[in-house]
């Protein structure tokens, strides 16, 4: 079916896919449309920004402050208290250069996202994989309608000429299950596979010598990047 | 600084209150900091937007266990992804929401049982307002600009029409599950559902001129 020339049908699919009462297979397909259809994407952001603020008309309440320390945790970010020290601009900062080398990594991180989108619009999952500083390593974009999982390397990693890096998707039970190599200095597209899905927990990127792990079973190296899927739209 | 200012006390202890409305400006300029990975400015955004955000995730949820995984899954997600937001298709809170709306309806399905659904899935304060902007008026409610122009055209729908939009809003229900719910035939709901969207539409590009 054509939905370039239907306005009306597109305002109501859009509306409808933002409401939540465009299920199953139509609103697969409606994504499937979004895809390719830089209008379309704008009228559902449209649609987004005017029913998404009912979301106010729930009650406000206050999280317990162990969400933001399991946040914090989970990020690594500094622990908040004594919170002035971030700011106090005359004390000396450690972490300061950690900072403005991540900013920059962000910013190209934006811009490799922001192109993506342009020109193969819309992937529908990403995912940011950090190393164990919380610094973005690895940049994943999953497109399922051609099922194909494009994974680039943020500012090149210092890999050995022997050793290999290996993308893993982890189960939340089972064998991780290996999505392929990936090029410590490049783009490199892979097939999706089982890359994503409910089971997924984890994505991960280990060491290993050069052409992967011997072990059918999982990684036999270090984990140097981890993250996970975030739903785009 | 004044970017910062919600953490000039001790920061344990700061809630905002919910008589801060979050400025739509001062919530990008923290996004874009947390973009490059400030972490004080990605705090700063927490303390405005949590409690909101966690409101609606208990709504959707009614548990607070799951509803504070949710805000932290979410959280974690709007950190790794806050370099992709884009300023020109979405305003701040409305990705934010978002993201919390989906990561809400992923452990609503993983939870896999039965949520209690109740009738009303507005809070007590906004569905008398919505019922009768007279006696409770929308603007003196605790919502941003959006949400109150958002107010005023849903108290012009009928109130049935109002708690449908409503049940498929926070819900995650199809139309036969809203007819289910409400009692009602499928053709009735999706007839209501079509012209409210419209209606709303309507009213708030209405509003959006002075």
């Amino acid at each position: 079916m054509n939905l370039r020339d239907k306005p009306v049908l597109r305002e109501k699919l859009a509306a409808e896919y933002v409401l939540g009462t465009l299920k199953g297979g139509a609103r697969r397909r409606f994504e499937g449309y979004l895809h390719g259809d830089a209008a379309l994407r704008r009228t559902t952001a449209e649609w987004q920004d005017r029913l998404v603020p009912l979301a106010e008309f729930a009650r406000s309440q206050p999280p317990h402050r162990r969400v933001w320390a399991g946040i914090e945790r989970r990020l690594g970010l500094r622990p908040a208290a004594p919170a002035w020290q971030f700011w106090r601009s005359d004390a000396p900062h450690a972490w300061r250069p950690l900072a403005l080398a991540s900013s920059v990594v962000a910013l190209v991180l934006a811009g490799l996202l922001a192109t993506q989108s342009l020109q193969t619009p819309q992937h529908d999952y990403l995912a940011t994989l950090t190393d164990d500083k919380a610094q973005p390593a690895l940049v994943l974009a999953a497109d399922r309608d051609k099922q194909l999982l494009t994974v680039r390397v943020v500012g090149g990693a210092d890999v050995p000429a022997d050793k290999s890096l290996q993308l893993w998707a982890v189960p939340k039970a089972g064998a991780p299950r290996s999505l392929g190599l990936v090029d410590p200095n490049g783009d490199v597209k892979l097939a999706l596979g089982r890359a994503i899905g409910d089971d997924v927990a984890l994505l991960a990127v280990s060491l290993e010598p050069k052409g992967g792990s011997r072990d059918p079973n999982g990684p036999s190296g270090p984990i140097l990047y981890k993250g996970n899927w975030v739903r785009t739209l | 600084m004044a970017l910062h200012r919600s953490h000039s006390q001790h920061t344990d202890k700061v809630i905002v209150p919910d008589t801060s409305i979050p400025d739509p400006q001062q919530l990008r300029a923290w996004l874009a900091g947390a973009a490059r990975r400030d972490a004080p400015a990605f705090r700063a955004l927490y303390d405005a937007t949590s409690p909101k955000l966690f409101g609606f995730a208990l709504r959707i949820l009614n548990r607070r266990d799951l509803a504070e995984d949710v805000l932290q899954e979410s959280f974690v997600a709007i950190w790794n992804n806050a370099g992709n937001y884009q300023g020109h298709l979405a305003a701040p809170m409305t990705w934010m929401t978002t993201i919390v709306r989906n990561k809400a309806f992923d452990a609503l399905r993983r939870a896999d049982q039965a949520t209690e659904i109740d009738g009303e899935p507005f809070a007590a304060d906004v569905a008398n307002a919505l019922h009768d902007p007279a006696a409770t008026p929308i603007e003196a409610l605790q919502l941003s600009r959006d949400a109150k122009a958002l107010a005023h055209c849903m108290s012009a729908l009928e109130g049935l029409h109002r708690q449908v939009v409503g049940l498929a809003f926070f819900h995650d229900l199809s139309h036969s599950e809203v007819a289910a719910q409400m009692a009602l035939p499928i053709g009735t709901v999706k007839t209501w559902i079509r012209r409210s969207l419209e209606k709303l539409k309507l009213c708030l590009a209405q509003q959006e001129r002075p």
